[in-house]
C-alpha cells in the first residue's frame, strides 16, 4: 500500500479564539483524513534536545475530514472580463504588443495575447512557438492555421509584434522589430543579431469564437478530463502595452507604434497602458485599458508589475518617476500566490485557545503506510495578558517557503559545505512543481522570485522539518526550541506574528513589556521595522534572539497578507539578482534589498547586525571584559566560568549559522555592553560583502576578527532595554540538557529582568568609574 | 633557524602544473595547527576579573530637554554664574550637567556665614570672636594681596607687612600731626604703598627667588628697627596712636565691634574682588603661562612677563597702602609689632596652609591660623606650636597647601591605578574590565582578543622552512602557514606597518613605517639599505616574525 499523500494550507496564519479558519487540504492516495488540533511545543528532532513535542487540543473540527485531490493553476497571466464580446472580432484584426521574452524556446507554445479554446481549437492567438518564433494562429475547430516567423526570438530582447488579419481574403502578416536600446535588453548592437522579421500568407482558417473562451494575455484557455478548464500556454517574459484593432492595420501603422507615436483610434477595441495607474505606493492587479471599452485586465497569480518597459531609457531607476519607462509586466509559467483549492474545511477555532502555535494534524493510513501533514497556524490572544509575547517571523517563513536550493542552486554545497540531507518530504518537493517557490529560488526563466505567498502547501514550515541543504532546524521548527524553553521555564507568554506587526503597528506590541524574536527574522518590511524601532524607543523591552535579523526590505499589501514582495540586488548575499532599474517594490513602491543600503543596518535597532554566516560547525561565546560591569553583571548571574553556549542542536554551539556583530559605524548605539563574543570560526564563515568594498585573501573565519557572533545589551528611553544574542544558533542551544544550561541561565536572566516594571537592574551603576585597579 | 625543524610536511604547489618553469613543485613546510585550538583552550582569563562600574549615590541634573538654558554672567564680567558641563552619561546615554567649578557655591556659602557671625554669636564669646573677626579681615584681605605677588606674580617678596606697616605709621602720623579726618587715611596709604612698592619692584626685575626673599626679608627688618627708633613715630609708647576713627565714640563697645568686623569683612571683600581682577584677567592670564622657572618659554612666545610682574607688584601695594592706611583707621594708630618677625612668619604660615595660587587658599589659611592665634588664646603658647606642626604637615605631605589635596589624590589614585593595571594585565593581551571602561569603540575590546589568540597561534606557524620559502619568494603562490602569517601582517592597522622606500641615490630600498597619521611622513626604522625590492620584502617579513615572536 502507497503511503498517502497530505498538503494543505489555511488561508490565514495568524488568528484569534473564536475565529473561523478555512483549511484547504489536497490529498492523493486517501479520501479521508484523521484531523487533530494540536499545540506545537518543540519541533526539532535533534538527539540532543527534547524531541517533538505537541499537545493534543480538543476541537469540535477534531476527526475524519473527507478530502480530494486538489488542482493548481501555476503562472501568472492577465484575464480581460468580456462580457460584451467586443474582443471577440470576427472578421479583421490587429494583435499587437511589445514583449520581451525571457524562455523564448520553453517547450511548449506560448501564448501572448489569445481569445483561444485549446482544447476546441478555436479563436486567435498571437503567440510564441515551440522552435521561439513568433506565430499567429487562427482556428475553427476542424481548420487551424498558422503563419510563423522566419527566426526565433531572442531571450531577453524587446520586440515590438503584431499580427494583422484581413478577414475577407484570409491575408496575414507578422510583424516582429527589434526595439533595443542602449540599456533595456541583454545585448547591445555590437551583437550582429537581426531582430527584424515579416512574414505574410494568405491562411486557410478563420477565426471562430465560442462563448465561453476567456481572452488572456499571457496564457490561453485549455481543458483537461481530471481538471477541467485551465489555462495552458504560459508565457515567460514581459508584455508592454498590447493592444487590439478590428482591421488590419499596414505596416506603416505599425511602424508608427513601434516608434512609440500616439495610437489611432480608427478601429481600435482595446489598447492595454500598462504603465498606468501606477502610485507613489505601488501597483495593484488591475491593468487599465486605455480604448473605448474600458476593458480593464486583471492579473492572476501575480504579475510582476513596474517592471522596466521597452522604452525605459536607464535614467530612471523607479517607476515612480518615469511610469512611461516601466509598463513592462512579467509573466511566468510557474508563478504561484494562490492554490485557490476548494475548501476542505471550515473550523471555528475553540474560544478558549491559549496563544501558541497550533496545527492542525492530519493523518491518513497506518504504519509504516501513514501520511501526515501539519498545517500550522498562530493563535493571538483575544486581548494580551501576558508580559511576555514571542514574535514569530513569519515574513521570513514566507521568504523562505518550499526552497528548492539544495536542488537547483548550484552554490548551495559550496555555501554549507556539506552534501544535501533529503527527508522523504524534500524529495517528494523535488519531484513536484505544484508547490509555488520561495524568494531563494528562480522561475524557471531565470529570473528571482519575487513573490511568494502562504496560500499554498509549505513543506518547511511544519514542525520536524529539517533544512536539506544546512541539515539543521531552520527558521519555525528551529523557532520552536524558544517556545519550549519558555514552556519549560514556566513563563506565562503569548505569541504574535510578523502579519500582525505589519498590520498593526507598534500597537501590536505595545501590550508587552518584553518581546521575543524568532532565531532568524531576516525579512522585514518597513512598518514591521518602524514598529519594531517606535516600541524600544517609547521603553519596550526587546530581545533579539537571532542572527541576520532585519535584513531585507520586503513589503505586503494591506488586503493580501499572504503574498510577500521582496527584490534582491546591491552587494548582500543573495541568491538572485535583480535586473538593473528593478529595485523598487511593486507592492507598495518602496525599494527593495537590504535594510543596511536604505540606511537602516540591524545595528540602529538591535545594537547588532548581519557579518557572516556558515555551516558544519558553530563556536561558543566567552564572556567579554563589558559583562563585569555592575551595569551588566546581572545577565551572567548564576553562570559559572567564562564560556557560553559550548553545546547546542545547531552543530555543537550557540554562536553559528548566521552571525551579527557590533559596528559603531553602522550605529550600534554608543553604550552597548559587549556582553559575551564568539571567536575562532571556521573559514565556512565569510565576511557579509556589505561590510567590505574589496575582496582579498584572508576574508573568513580563521582570518578575519570581524567573523563573530556579539551578544550585546544597551538600555533605551524610558526604561526600555535590548538584549542580543547575534547568533542564529542561540535559541537552538536552549533546550540541550533538558533546558538546564548556561544559555538558558543567561536568558532566563534577561527575561526575569525585563518582565519586572520600572528601572531595569544595574542602572544605578551609572557615574563615572574612579579607579582603584 | 637554519637547521629544518623536525615536524616538517610537503606543501605542493597547485600552480606548478601551469608553469613548471617558474614555480617551484613542491617545498617543506610547518605542520598543519588548527587555528581553532587556541580558541577552543582558552576558557578562562588568566588573571582574576572583578566587577566594574560606580554607584550612582549622588544627584546629577538632567538637560534642559525642550527648554532653552538662559546662562547668565556676573556683570560686568564675561565669566558665567557656574561652569557647566553639558554631557552624555557613558553608560545610559542620558544627558547630564556637570557644575564643573563649584568653587563659587562654596565662596557664596563661606561669606554668608562670615556675614552671620555677628548675628549668631553667643554674647559670652561676642568680644573674643568679633576681635579675632577683626584681625581675620584685614589679614585676610592683606593675605590676599601677599598671594597676588607669590602666586600670580611669582615674586618672592617678605615685604608684605614693611608696606602695610609703613602706610599705617605714615597715616597714623599724618593724622596725629595734621589731623587728616579717617576717610582720607586708606587713599593716603594707598598712595605711599605706590611709593614704597616701586622702590621695592626695582630689584625684583634683578633678583630671583630665594636671593629676593632675603633682600626683602633684610627691608622688613630695616624698616622695623627705622620705626622702632624713630621718636615721632612713637619709640616710647610702643607705636603711634591718636590716628583718626572711623569708629564713633559714643556707641557701644559691642556696637563698635560689629562695625569694625563689618567694616574689615567689606576689606576682604575688596581684596578678593582685588584678587579676582588681577588674577582672574589679563595679567593674570599672561603670568599663568610664564610660571616661576619656565620664564624663557613664555618670552619666547612674546610675553612680556617681566612688566606683568611689576604691575602686579605695584598694583597689589597700592591694595597694601590702602590696608595700612585702613589699619590705622580701625585701631587708631598701629604698633611697631607690625613689622616683627613672627608677624611674617605667621602671614607666610596662612599662605602655606592654604595653598599658594588659590584665593581660597589665602582666605582659610588665614582663618586657620587665626582660630588658632586668636580663639584659643587660652591655650597660651601651645598654640603657635600647634600652628607650626600644622605647618609642618602641610609642607611635608601636601603638595599646594589644603586646597591642592583633591588633585593630589587624584594623581595617587592614578599612580596605584597603573601599578596594579601593570601587574594584572597582560602585554598586548585581553582587556581588563576596568580597561574596557575606557574603550571607546567595543570593536577594539574584541580585537585586542583576537590578536592575542592569532598571535598565539600564528607563532607556532613561524618554522625555518616558512622562513625559507619566504626568501626563496616573497611573492607568488605560497604555503598556507606561509600565507596565514602574510595575511596576518598586511591586515595590521596603518600605524607603524611596515613599507619600504625607495632611495634614488643609492639604488636601494629602507624599511620604513607608516604613521598612520595624514600629514605625518613614514618613519625610517633601520639604516639597513637592501639592493632589491625582494630583499627588501624578505627584511619586513623578518622583522614582522621578530615582532610576532616577541609579543
Amino acid at each position: 500500500m502507497t503511503k498517502p499523500k497530505l498538503f494543505g494550507y489555511s488561508d490565514k496564519l495568524s488568528v484569534k479564539p473564536g475565529d473561523l479558519l478555512q483549511f484547504y487540504v489536497n490529498a492523493e492516495g486517501a479520501d479521508r483524513v484523521e484531523a487533530r488540533l494540536v499545540r506545537l511545543i518543540h519541533g526539532d528532532q535533534h538527539p540532543s534536545g527534547p524531541g517533538f513535542m505537541e499537545e493534543e487540543i480538543d476541537c469540535e473540527a477534531n476527526g475524519t475530514w473527507r478530502v480530494e485531490k486538489q488542482v493548481t493553476q501555476l503562472g501568472s497571466f492577465l484575464e480581460v472580463a468580456d462580457p460584451a464580446r467586443h474582443l471577440a472580432l470576427e472578421k479583421s484584426l490587429t494583435v499587437f504588443a511589445f514583449i520581451c521574452p525571457t524562455r523564448p524556446q520553453a517547450g511548449w507554445c506560448q501564448s501572448l495575447i489569445s481569445r483561444w479554446d485549446n482544447k476546441e481549437g478555436c479563436g486567435f492567438f498571437l503567440g510564441i512557438s515551440e522552435a521561439g518564433r513568433l506565430e499567429f494562429t487562427v482556428g475553427q475547430g476542424a481548420k487551424i492555421d498558422r503563419l510563423e516567423a522566419g527566426v526565433p526570438l531572442q531571450a531577453n530582447s524587446w520586440y515590438f509584434v503584431a499580427a494583422s488579419f484581413d478577414g475577407s481574403t484570409g491575408q496575414a502578416s507578422l510583424f516582429q522589430e527589434g526595439v533595443l536600446n542602449r540599456y533595456n535588453s541583454l545585448l547591445s548592437r555590437v551583437a550582429l543579431v537581426e531582430h527584424h522579421a515579416r512574414a505574410a500568407g494568405r491562411l486557410q482558417a478563420r477565426q471562430k469564437n465560442l462563448a465561453g473562451t476567456p481572452f488572456l494575455i499571457g496564457g490561453a484557455r485549455d481543458w483537461q478530463n481530471d481538471r477541467g478548464q485551465f489555462v495552458s500556454q504560459l508565457y515567460c517574459g514581459k508584455i508592454d502595452r498590447p493592444g487590439l484593432f478590428d482591421r488590419a492595420l499596414s505596416g506603416e501603422e505599425l511602424d508608427q507604434i513601434r516608434s512609440g507615436q500616439k495610437l489611432s483610434s480608427h478601429g481600435m477595441v482595446a489598447y492595454w497602458d500598462t504603465a498606468a495607474g501606477y502610485t507613489e505606493n505601488g501597483i495593484g492587479d488591475i491593468v487599465t485599458d486605455a480604448g473605448p471599452f474600458q476593458l480593464h485586465a486583471e492579473g492572476r497569480n501575480r504579475p510582476v508589475r513596474g517592471q522596466t518597459g521597452w522604452n525605459w531609457s536607464g535614467r530612471n531607476d523607479c517607476f515612480r518617476l518615469a511610469p512611461q519607462e516601466y509598463g513592462g509586466i512579467e509573466f511566468h509559467a510557474d508563478a504561484l500566490t494562490d492554490c485557490n483549492w476548494k475548501v476542505t474545511k471550515a473550523v471555528k477555532l475553540p474560544e478558549t485557545l491559549r496563544s501558541g502555535a497550533y496545527a492542525f494534524r492530519l493523518r491518513a493510513g497506518e504504519g509504516t503506510g501513514l501520511g501526515e501533514e501539519y498545517i500550522p497556524f498562530f493563535v493571538r490572544p483575544k486581548t494580551p495578558k501576558s508580559a511576555i509575547a514571542f514574535l514569530f517571523p513569519t515574513a521570513s517563513y514566507i521568504a523562505y517557503a518550499n526552497e528548492r536550493q539544495s536542488f537547483e542552486a548550484p552554490v548551495t554545497q559550496p555555501v554549507t559545505g556539506m552534501p544535501a540531507v533529503l527527508s522523504e518530504i524534500d524529495i517528494e518537493l523535488a519531484g513536484r512543481s505544484d508547490l509555488g517557490l520561495s524568494a531563494c529560488d528562480h522561475w524557471a526563466d531565470g529570473q528571482g522570485v519575487c513573490y511568494s505567498s502562504y496560500r499554498r502547501p509549505i513543506v518547511n514550515l511544519r514542525p520536524k522539518y529539517r533544512s536539506s541543504s544546512a541539515n539543521l532546524a531552520w527558521q519555525f521548527p528551529a523557532d520552536l526550541s524558544v517556545i519550549a524553553w519558555l514552556e519549560h521555564q514556566n513563563y506565562e507568554y503569548e505569541i504574535l506574528t510578523d502579519e500582525d506587526l505589519e498590520r498593526e503597528g507598534v500597537s501590536a506590541l505595545e501590550p508587552y513589556t518584553c518581546i521575543i524574536s524568532g532565531t532568524h527574522p531576516e525579512y522585514y518590511s518597513e512598518r514591521m521595522l518602524d514598529a519594531t524601532e517606535d516600541y524600544i524607543a517609547s521603553g519596550g523591552r526587546y530581545i533579539y534572539l537571532g542572527g541576520n535579523g532585519f535584513h531585507w526590505s520586503v513589503a505586503f499589501r494591506t488586503n493580501e497578507p499572504w503574498v510577500m514582495e521582496c527584490r534582491k540586488f546591491g552587494p548582500a548575499w543573495k541568491t538572485w539578482d535583480a535586473r538593473p532599474g528593478e529595485y523598487y517594490m511593486a507592492t507598495n513602491g518602496q525599494k527593495g534589498g537590504a535594510w543596511r543600503a536604505q540606511g537602516r543596518p540591524a545595528q540602529k535597532v538591535v545594537g547588532v547586525g548581519f557579518i557572516s554566516e556558515g555551516y558544519g560547525k558553530s563556536q561558543f561565546y566567552r564572556r567579554m571584559p563589558d559583562s563585569y560591569h555592575r551595569t551588566v553583571s546581572w545577565l551572567t548571574k548564576g553562570i559559572d566560568g567564562e564560556i557560553i553556549g559550548d553545546f547546542g542542536l545547531a552543530y555543537g554551539g550557540a554562536a553559528g549559522v548566521g552571525l551579527d556583530r557590533c559596528d559603531p559605524a553602522l550605529g550600534t548605539p554608543p553604550h552597548t555592553k559587549l556582553i559575551a563574543s564568539s571567536g575562532g570560526h571556521t573559514d565556512s564563515y565569510l565576511v557579509n560583502p556589505e561590510v567590505i568594498h574589496y575582496a582579498f585573501e584572508g576574508l573568513s573565519g580563521s582570518y578575519d576578527y570581524r567573523v563573530r557572533a556579539d551578544m550585546a545589551y544597551f538600555t533605551a528611553p524610558h526604561h526600555g532595554a535590548v538584549f542580543s544574542a547575534g547568533s542564529v544558533a542561540f535559541g537552538q542551544a536552549l533546550p540541550v540538557n533538558n533546558f538546564d544550561n548556561n544559555v538558558s541561565r543567561l536568558l532566563a536572566n534577561v527575561v526575569d529582568a525585563f518582565v519586572r516594571p520600572g528601572a531595569l537592574p544595574g542602572s544605578w551603576w551609572i557615574s563615572e568609574e574612579k579607579q582603584w585597579r | 633557524m637554519t637547521e629544518l625543524s623536525q615536524a616538517q610536511r610537503t606543501w605542493r604547489n597547485p600552480l606548478f602544473a601551469w608553469d613548471s618553469a617558474q614555480e617551484v613543485e613542491q617545498l617543506p613546510t610547518a605542520s598543519y595547527v588548527s587555528h581553532q585550538e587556541i580558541w577552543e583552550r582558552t576558557r578562562s582569563s588568566r588573571t582574576e576579573l572583578f566587577k566594574v562600574g560606580r554607584l550612582r549615590y549622588y544627584h546629577k541634573w538632567a538637560g534642559h530637554g525642550q527648554s532653552t538654558w538662559r546662562r547668565s554672567r556676573y556683570w560686568p564680567t564675561r565669566r558665567r554664574v557656574l561652569r557647566i558641563r553639558g554631557e552624555y552619561n557613558d553608560k545610559s546615554l542620558r544627558r547630564e550637567k556637570t557644575i564643573v567649578d563649584k568653587r563659587p557655591i562654596w565662596w557664596v556659602v563661606g561669606l554668608m556665614v562670615l556675614a552671620l557671625v555677628p548675628l549668631i554669636t553667643p554674647e559670652r564669646l561676642e568680644n573674643t570672636l568679633l576681635t579675632a573677626g577683626v584681625t581675620f579681615g584685614i589679614y585676610a584681605a592683606i593675605n590676599l594681596c601677599w598671594m597676588l605677588v607669590i602666586g600670580t606674580a611669582s615674586i618672592f617678596s617678605l615685604a608684605t607687612y614693611a608696606i602695610v606697616g609703613t602706610a599705617a605709621f605714615m597715616t597714623a602720623y599724618a593724622s596725629t600731626m595734621f589731623g587728616l579726618p579717617w576717610w582720607l587715611l586708606p587713599p593716603l596709604g594707598a598712595i605711599i604703598g605706590l611709593i614704597f612698592g616701586g622702590i621695592i619692584a626695582l630689584p625684583a626685575t634683578r633678583l630671583d627667588g630665594f636671593y629676593y626673599a632675603l633682600l626683602t626679608l633684610g627691608l622688613n627688618e630695616l624698616c622695623r628697627v627705622y620705626f622702632v627708633t624713630s621718636k615721632e613715630f612713637g619709640s616710647a609708647t610702643g607705636g603711634l596712636y591718636g590716628a583718626a576713627t572711623y569708629l564713633p565714640q559714643d556707641w557701644s563697645s559691642t556696637g563698635q565691634l560689629q562695625l569694625a568686623y563689618y567694616a574689615c569683612f567689606t576689606l576682604m571683600l575688596l581684596a578678593l574682588l582685588l584678587y579676582r581682577f588681577i588674577n582672574g584677567r589679563q595679567l593674570g592670564r599672561i603670568l599663568r603661562i610664564a610660571p616661576e622657572k619656565r620664564e624663557a618659554f613664555a618670552e619666547a612666545t612674546g610675553v612680556d612677563f617681566r612688566q606683568a610682574r611689576v604691575r602686579v607688584f605695584l598694583i597689589s601695594s597700592v591694595g597694601l597702602g590702602f590696608i595700612g592706611g585702613f589699619y590705622s583707621a580701625n585701631y587708631g594708630g598701629v604698633a611697631f609689632s607690625i613689622f616683627s618677625f613672627d608677624t611674617v612668619l605667621l602671614g607666610l604660615a596662612m599662605l602655606v596652609i592654604g595653598g599658594i595660587g588659590r584665593a581660597e587658599g589665602a582666605v582659610v589659611g588665614t582663618l586657620i591660623v587665626v582660630f588658632f592665634d586668636k580663639v584659643l588664646i587660652t591655650l597660651g603658647p601651645i598654640r603657635l606650636i600647634i600652628i607650626g606642626l600644622i605647618m609642618l604637615f602641610v609642607v611635608l605631605y601636601l603638595r599646594n597647601g589644603l586646597f591642592g589635596i583633591k588633585q593630589q589624590f587624584r594623581t595617587w589614585r592614578d599612580k596605584k591605578k597603573s601599578e596594579r593595571r601593570s601587574t594584572r594585565a597582560e602585554k598586548g593581551g585581553e582587556m581588563l574590565p576596568e580597561e574596557a571602561t575606557e574603550a571607546r569603540n567595543p570593536d577594539d575590546v574584541y580585537r585586542r582578543r583576537y590578536d592575542k589568540m592569532q598571535r598565539e597561534f600564528l607563532k607556532k606557524l613561524v618554522t625555518p622552512e616558512v622562513i625559507n620559502e619566504h626568501r626563496r619568494a616573497p611573492q607568488g603562490q605560497h604555503s598556507e602557514s606561509l600565507e596565514r602569517l602574510l595575511i596576518y601582517f598586511r591586515n595590521q592597522p596603518q600605524p607603524d606597518k611596515y613599507a619600504i622606500s625607495a632611495l634614488q641615490s643609492t639604488n636601494g630600498y629602507r624599511i620604513v613605517a607608516l604613521s598612520g597619521h595624514r600629514g605625518v611622513a613614514p618613519r625610517v626604522v633601520e639604516d639597513k639599505i637592501y639592493r632589491s625590492p625582494v630583499e627588501a620584502y624578505h627584511g619586513v617579513f623578518l622583522r614582522r616574525v621578530q615582532d610576532l615572536l616577541e609579543s
